[in-house]
């Protein structure tokens, strides 16, 4: 696809069909600023359980449409069909009337101040405006990023544009034609049209120039060029790439790995977003002094990895990903081959790797994405900030598997070098809906505040 | 900061250090014979394989690094039969490993790579401890592939009159540590009776103004100019220029790409860099010529378009190598050849490299023609992303913390 290229567009007169000219870009965000309007009378519990139904036709593996979406996102993101199911099922659990619920009142204890002023608690009131339109911007190609956006901007009531990430265009065109066939009004508020970030001509220039709210997910680079792009007084949420990892303490290094849950579940986090996600564990910390040596548990690790490619099997590989994980291997092995305590557990090239780095501390190296990760020793879970002190800006998820004694103590010690959330490598790639998306609650960065006596 | 295997490479004990000197005389000899002008004899694929395997036992034992790599992997070189068994090293390893061996010679320069990605910590390191290798191979590829007389007799110009060659590029005095500014140097003093003219300063950053007084006074001397420089260095030209084309160069002159963008970030495609360059120079594509080098290997490639042996079309161009050299285009996953019109990454065998390692296996990817390969582009930053960080980001973000 090249060039604005409209994936959904609300069923509305006067709603262009090319996009190309600056009167259809106008037209497009005068369409949805007036199915906004449309909107302001509706309660947000009642938008929550109309978003909600449709995120349900997603979880249901009888329903035609979550067959669709698995298919789809199976032959987008170049993943098996049980991965890319994996993926629809996490995702949609999140869009569920309850998910959506509950990141409402997370955001929003009192959620009737979506719909009006309410009581603020000190004599005045206050309530929360999503905007005429917001622009939502997509980068790169975990599935179900553009569609969660969009269910967010809808439950603060503000009509969207979004451009989705050229490997994240399944789910929310999906989720808005479900929606206009149930419930068109607030279909009508959600245009969905791709072009490659920058080359979106008069459609890009105009959404810009007037949206009342720029948010994007993408590289550095992105929010970058955005900041320099949008007028000073547009608000920016940037969810920009971000680093995961996590920490094994020596009370959960298991001494029988065939049982090993922490094992079984740190393979699963590396495996399920092909450690695309900002929520992948990239580097592995795991303490000395438990009942196996770091570098056992890294090839351990590794059995783990093997056995859920059964279950969950690598997708296919463009030949550059090939290419550098190939340049990664070798270069992994020359190190290993010249005795710098480096080691590598892998068996073929297409599968899994665990790159064992013996300095704690070593730069932060990222591996080539792909089911790769680095684990490194560490003397004591505590000394985490040092190895985590360069990534300070741009941490995200930290997994943590330690004895419920000691979780306290590390998950302040994370906090305070950066962390953002910190969970289990069970919950690691999954975050609840009302998780505070690197740092923020996710509703509340999409509203503005207005008060009144 | 030393890297721990340093001291270890380095080795010193004049015994061992002795005998390899022993060892090396006659593969520099050999190598010496092969880049004589016209001697094509390691076209062969015998003679090739032959000496390829005798240099690869001798950096077995010259390179400690190399030689536990090649036996970790179970291989004898005794048993190989063939230069494709060879195994190569990464070449994101010349980052971080001495890939230089044991003191045999004494390090003459010290080329690093340019590419930002891995900040000046980890950027790929040759150290070359015999420039007359370099300069006999880099005159011989040059001068057979671009028309030029490898000799350096007769101030290059195969057409009568002399070269007048322009660089792009900082010069060698300027940053010693650049390979290519060594090699358009070594152009100059052979092709250049005036010794050539660097236009870049230490930062790679030049006047589009200079460049145009070269070009007329290389008209006034009618002599053709050969223009060298990197595809960023060329871009920027070109976006300077502002569609105000340079005069009219002489006839017989010609562009030189060696590609790079110098670790910027790549927003044009080669065929709109051509477009640009060939306006600004006033040129047809077929002079316009590329050059594929790299760091880490000391002969270059290049398209034999001057000869008429590739299309001018830049994306039918081909590139090929002086007969010291192989190049495989291999699967990624099995690194066995690729199938015949199939797209693989690009192994290479370059006996010029006798001091260091001459199998590379790069990230760039190509397509076999005939001897010599077509370029697809580079792996780096293409694999899939999403919301994960790559690793230009986390150092970005590391130089922030550290501030």
């Amino acid at each position: 696809m090249t060039r604005p290229s409209a994936l959904f567009l609300p069923a509305a007169p006067g709603i262009p069909e090319q996009l190309g000219t600056r009167a259809d870009a106008e037209a497009l965000t005068g369409a949805l600023a007036r199915a906004g309007e449309a909107l302001a009378s509706r309660s947000v519990l009642e938008i929550a359980s109309a978003l909600g139904r449709v995120g349900l036709c997603f979880l249901d593996p009888d329903d035609p449409v979550r067959r669709k979406a698995s298919e789809g996102v199976a032959a987008e993101a170049g993943l098996s069909a049980e991965a890319a199911d994996a993926i629809v099922t996490g995702m949609a659990r999140g869009w569920t009337p309850e998910g959506l619920g509950r990141m409402v009142r997370a955001d929003f204890p009192d959620p009737l101040v979506l719909d009006g002023f309410r009581p603020a608690g000190f004599g005045g009131k206050l309530r929360a405006v999503g905007g005429r339109f917001a622009l939502h911007i997509g980068a790169g190609s975990v599935p179900g990023v553009s569609a969660t956006s969009m269910i967010r901007s809808l439950l603060v009531k503000c009509p969207l544009l979004l451009k989705p990430g050229r490997g994240d265009t399944v789910l929310a065109p999906l989720f808005a034609r479900v929606l206009a066939a149930s419930d068109p009004e607030l279909a009508r508020a959600v245009a969905i049209v791709y072009w490659p970030g920058g080359e979106g001509g008069p459609l890009e220039e105009h959404a810009l120039g007037t949206t009342d709210r720029v948010v994007a997910y993408g590289s550095l680079e992105l929010i970058r060029l955005l900041r320099r792009r949008i007028p000073p007084a547009t608000p920016l949420v940037a969810y920009h790439h971000r680093l995961s990892a996590g920490g094994v303490a020596r009370e959960c290094v298991e001494p029988v790995p065939e049982a090993g849950t922490v094992l079984r579940a740190a393979a699963r986090a590396v495996v399920t977003f092909e450690q695309r996600g900002c929520v992948s564990p990239r580097i592995i910390w795991v303490e000395e002094g438990g009942a196996v040596s770091p570098p056992v548990w890294g090839a351990q690790l590794f059995d783990a990895l093997e056995l859920l490619a059964a279950e969950l099997p690598p997708g296919t590989e463009s030949l550059p990903a090939a290419a550098a994980r190939r340049q990664e291997r070798e270069r992994w092995m020359l190190r290993e081959a010249a005795g710098t305590g480096h080691r590598i557990f892998s068996r073929s090239p297409g599968g899994a790797a665990v790159l064992y780095e013996p300095d704690p501390f070593a730069p932060l190296r990222l591996p080539a994405a792909g089911r790769t990760v680095v684990v490194r020793p560490i003397e004591s879970l505590s000394k985490l900030p040092a190895a985590l002190a360069p990534g300070r800006s741009i941490l995200q998820t930290f997994a943590l598997a330690a004895p419920p004694g000691r979780i306290g103590e590390l998950a302040e010690i994370l906090a305070a070098t950066g962390v953002r959330r910190v969970s289990s490598f069970e919950e690691q790639s999954w975050p609840p809906a009302w998780w505070r998306h690197d740092g923020t609650g996710p509703l509340h960065a999409l509203v503005s505040w207005t008060s009144a006596p | 900061m030393e890297h721990p295997l340093s001291a270890r490479a380095a080795g010193t004990d004049p015994e061992i250090v002795g005998r390899l000197v022993e060892r090396r005389a006659p593969l520099r000899t050999a190598l010496r014979d092969a880049m004589r002008p016209g001697e094509e004899r390691l076209r062969d694929e015998g003679e090739f394989t032959r000496l390829a395997l005798e240099i690869l036992a001798y950096q077995m034992d010259a390179n400690p690094v190399y030689g536990a790599f090649v036996r970790h992997r179970g291989i004898e070189p005794r048993r190989l039969g063939h230069w494709r068994e060879i195994p190569p090293v990464p070449a994101t390893a010349f980052r971080e490993l001495p890939l230089d061996g044991l003191d045999v010679r004494p390090v003459e320069a010290v080329f690093r790579t340019s590419g930002t990605r891995g900040g000046v910590e980890a950027r790929g390191t040759h150290r070359v401890r015999d420039l007359s290798l370099y300069h006999d191979s880099l005159l011989r590829s040059a001068g057979d592939l671009l028309g030029l007389d490898p000799a350096g007799r007769g101030g290059g110009s195969r057409a009568g009159r002399p070269l007048r060659i322009i660089a792009l590029t900082p010069s060698p005095g300027a940053r010693p540590d650049s390979s290519l500014a060594h090699m358009l140097g070594v152009w100059m003093d052979a092709w250049d009776p005036d010794g050539g003219r660097f236009l870049a300063d230490a930062q790679w950053r030049f006047s589009p103004a200079a460049l145009r007084r070269e070009v007329r006074r290389s008209r006034g001397e009618e002599r053709p100019l050969l223009v060298a420089g990197t595809a960023f260095g060329f871009w920027h030209l070109v976006r300077e220029l502002r569609g105000d084309p340079l005069p009219e160069p002489p006839a017989g002159s010609f562009v030189v790409e060696t590609g790079g963008f110098k670790g910027r970030v790549r927003r044009v495609s080669r065929a709109e860099l051509y477009l640009g360059i060939g306006r600004a120079f006033r040129l047809p594509s077929s002079r316009i010529v590329s050059e594929y080098g790299m760091t880490e290997l000391l002969s270059q490639f290049y398209e034999p378009l001057l000869l008429g042996g590739t299309p001018a079309e830049p994306s039918g161009r081909h590139y090929l190598g002086p007969a010291w050299t192989r190049t495989a285009v291999l699967d990624p996953g099995s690194l066995a050849p690729a199938g015949e019109g199939e797209a693989g990454i690009l192994c290479h065998i370059d006996l010029a490299n006798l001091d260091s390692v001459a199998a590379v296996l790069t990230e760039d990817l190509g397509i076999a023609a005939g001897a010599g390969f077509r370029l697809l582009g580079r792996a780096e930053g293409a694999e899939p992303r999403g919301c994960s960080l790559a690793m230009e980001e986390l150092l970005e973000a590391g130089r922030r913390a550290g501030r």
